[in-house]
């Protein structure tokens, strides 16, 4: 039988507490994302990745501790760094948490015009530090986001009031076309509550193959249910994407030009597009 | 200049192909990529009737016969066939939909064509929210992403999208490349319903340049409050595709649909669709048949790709020819009337050559190619007021137009072109000079002009 060397044993511990961390993390963050249903897609997202890291910062120290090293220099090191940094990337951070709560729920889109503290121009770009706006002498001003989080913002477009962008990510996992085809059969049902001389557009802001960064917009009738419809898209949106599929797997949706060489298996369907 | 790498997108495919194996009957199951030189026209494949189709490839072969293009690619709805068929300097894509999903999207674009051509219910709630519109809405997302994959290989200079049924496409397909769109249906300003507006600005403004079949067109679409650029380009033929058969070739394709030596005959080419007002052909031939007992009614063509079992699976075909098929018996011409449906290019060519005139009584008509063809035929025409082609008909002089619900004025038509013994005279070159205008060769100026000006190759 075999007996593992005394010197070992708390290496074994730390691999199973490290194991049965990532276990409670992939609980934990499934947990997490099956109580933010109705929340905003990146919202849940956010909170997903804060427990998991929550938890893997706990095993991981519970790890630490197994094998016999003092975890209290390294949490006063990590807290010092963690300090260090608040103080020293303030400003970036404001303004990353600024664009993050504009990409929950956007006041205003490209190619709007907006208006701020003394600044006034159509929007032409933002990115993760600033707003950047072409003004109508044709200069260009760049706001930090965190602006947009301070001070009163106004909309200029006509009836911006009526549009509601709700920019979500999707992962590069999902098929796209069944995802929108269910979100518009979802977001039917709230035509009522919308004019519906304006179905709902989906329009891709980014692309990589991990991660799809989308937006859908849709035109209220009325301005008091801004709000609530904003939850309501954020809920059909999450229920969209829990019920869409991959994309098939065949040829064409993966690589167009390589199909496979082998015989295709009888089919009615056939590869999808 | 360096030729460019092109992309086209139509919905209906450049060919069509068989489902079974004709020597045995059996279903077929094609492999995934196949060279076309390895099959057979006629048993393996035929080429799509229509005028999109009929135009895209003409336009292909000539960029890259002029060296103007690197390599084209052609993606379109096929649910039958090899997924990759590859030609000289040309790769065909067929897409395939969800068999469950085909007909949602087949009637959401029939209910968009018919309210662009005035007949449909024209509520955006009715369609633009429907669950069916959803599937519309797949199909165009499914083919932007894969014109997308297909880009990220290819690296195309441009994408040449065309017609009503690939509208969103150019929202969804999100890359800085030039989109061009062709719009080929009639675009009237009183037919298209005013609540559309703003759906169709989102889809048309996402394009780079929207092209339309004419004047009219062009005018309804400014007017209609589109602010992009809009390029008119006639559509176009090659006339080299147009053969002149012999005698023998006219006399065997006469005898194959029952047309005797003695009689005269009135053709129209058109597909079976209500659109085509092949009705009024039925109705107003009846009014002049009895002074005209040698007089014949050839109507060439049946269902679109949409129609046929093979694409779509609309069956608006099938039925509106059995309407018409009535409608000759209930008017008593069903023996003066004959029904060819498809036909090969060879046939068409013999029965151009074997009639008197053709007619085109179209209800509404993007363009209207077959009056070119008549014209490359020598043939006179009486064509509809209605139809796109009608701005390049000087009544009297190489055509006569009609208004398609004027069946009198129709009759009259018919008439006055069955009574002149000679009705080609001093009509031939008038209508060759028009033809001409509508040639590929002259069409090339205006597509070079506009691609040039995108991609500045």
């Amino acid at each position: 039988m075999f007996v593992l060397p005394p010197a070992l044993t708390p290496f074994l511990y730390a691999a199973i507490i490290l194991g049965l961390t990532w276990l409670v993390a992939r609980v934990g963050a499934f947990l997490v994302g099956e109580l933010m249903q109705q929340s905003s897609p990146q919202v849940a997202l956010g909170a997903r990745r804060l427990v998991a890291v929550v938890i893997w910062l706990m095993g991981g120290i519970l790890a630490i501790q197994e094998i016999g090293l003092s975890v209290e220099v390294l949490l006063l090191v990590v807290a010092l760094c963690g300090i260090a940094a608040l103080i020293a990337l303030r400003e970036q951070l404001e303004n990353l948490g600024a664009k993050y709560f504009s990409d929950v729920y956007s006041p205003f889109k490209l190619g709007d015009q907006i208006r701020i503290r003394e600044h006034e121009g159509r929007v032409i770009e933002i990115n993760a530090m600033t707003t950047v706006l072409l003004t109508a002498d044709d200069r260009l001003v760049s706001l930090p986001n965190s602006m947009f989080m301070r001070e009163p913002m106004v909309n200029e477009s006509p009836q911006a009031w009526k549009e509601l962008t709700v920019p979500f990510s999707v992962p590069g996992s999902v098929d796209l076309a069944e995802f929108e085809s269910e979100l518009r059969k979802r977001l039917g049902k709230l035509r009522m509550r919308l004019d519906r001389r304006f179905p709902p557009v989906v329009t891709t802001r980014s692309r990589s193959p991990q991660v799809a960064e989308l937006a859908v917009t849709v035109m209220i009738r009325r301005a008091e249910d801004r709000e609530s419809l904003l939850t309501e898209v954020h809920r059909r949106i999450a229920e969209a994407l829990q019920t869409a599929p991959s994309p098939p797997r065949s040829a064409p949706a993966t690589s167009p030009l390589e199909a496979p060489r082998v015989p295709p298996a009888p089919s009615s369907e056939g590869p999808p597009v | 200049m360096d030729p460019m790498d092109l992309c086209i997108n139509t919905q209906t495919p450049l060919l069509q192909f068989s489902t079974v194996i004709p020597e045995n009957g059996q279903t077929r199951y094609w492999p995934d990529s196949v060279d076309l030189s390895e099959l057979k026209e006629g048993a393996d494949y035929r080429f799509s009737p229509g005028g999109v189709t009929r135009m895209v490839f003409p336009l292909v072969k000539w960029l890259h016969h002029h060296g103007r293009v690197h390599a084209a690619h052609w993606v379109a709805l096929n649910p039958n066939g090899p997924p990759v068929v590859r030609l000289p300097g040309l790769t065909l894509h067929n897409l395939r939909l969800p068999s469950d999903k085909m007909p949602a999207y087949g009637r959401t674009k029939e209910a968009i064509w018919s309210a662009a051509h005035g007949t449909g219910p024209g509520a955006a709630e009715d369609l633009f929210w429907s669950e069916e519109f959803s599937e519309y809405a797949f199909y165009n997302r499914r083919t932007a992403e894969y014109l997308r994959r297909l880009d990220q290989r290819e690296d195309f200079d441009v994408f040449y999208i065309h017609d009503f049924q690939q509208l969103q496409v150019g929202q969804m397909l999100d890359t800085l490349k030039p989109k061009i769109f062709r719009w080929h249906i009639p675009f009237e300003a009183d037919a298209i319903p005013a609540e559309w507006r703003p759906v169709l600005s989102g889809a048309l403004a996402s394009y780079d340049v929207v092209v339309v079949s004419s004047d009219r067109y062009r005018d309804a679409l400014r007017s209609f409050g589109h602010a992009g650029r809009i390029v008119r380009l006639y559509p176009y033929v090659d006339p080299a595709e147009y053969g002149r058969p012999g005698p023998t070739e006219i006399e065997g394709v006469c005898q194959q649909f029952g047309i005797r030596p003695e009689e005269v005959v009135i053709l129209t080419v058109a597909r079976m669709d209500p659109m085509k007002g092949l009705d009024r052909a039925l109705r107003a031939f009846a009014r002049i048949a009895p002074e005209f007992p040698t007089a014949r009614l050839v109507l060439v063509g049946n269902g679109s790709f949409s129609s046929s079992a093979g694409g779509v699976g609309l069956s608006k075909g099938a039925q509106y020819r059995a309407d018409l098929e009535q409608l000759a018996l209930t008017l008593g011409i069903s023996d003066r009337v004959t029904f060819t449906g498809h036909v090969r290019q060879s046939e068409l060519d013999a029965l151009y050559e074997r009639c008197r005139f053709t007619v085109l009584p179209s209800v509404r008509e993007g363009f209207g190619l077959v009056v070119v063809e008549s014209w490359l035929h020598d043939r006179p025409v009486i064509v509809s007021r209605n139809a796109g082609v009608a701005e390049l008909v000087r009544d009297g002089e190489n055509g006569l137009l009609v208004d398609p619900d004027d069946l009198g004025a129709m009759a009259g038509a018919l008439r006055r072109l069955l009574e002149r013994s000679s009705p080609r005279r001093g009509f031939t070159r008038a209508a060759r000079d028009s033809a001409e205008v509508c040639s590929l060769e002259t069409a090339m100026h205006g597509e070079m002009a506009m691609l040039d000006g995108l991609v500045e190759i």
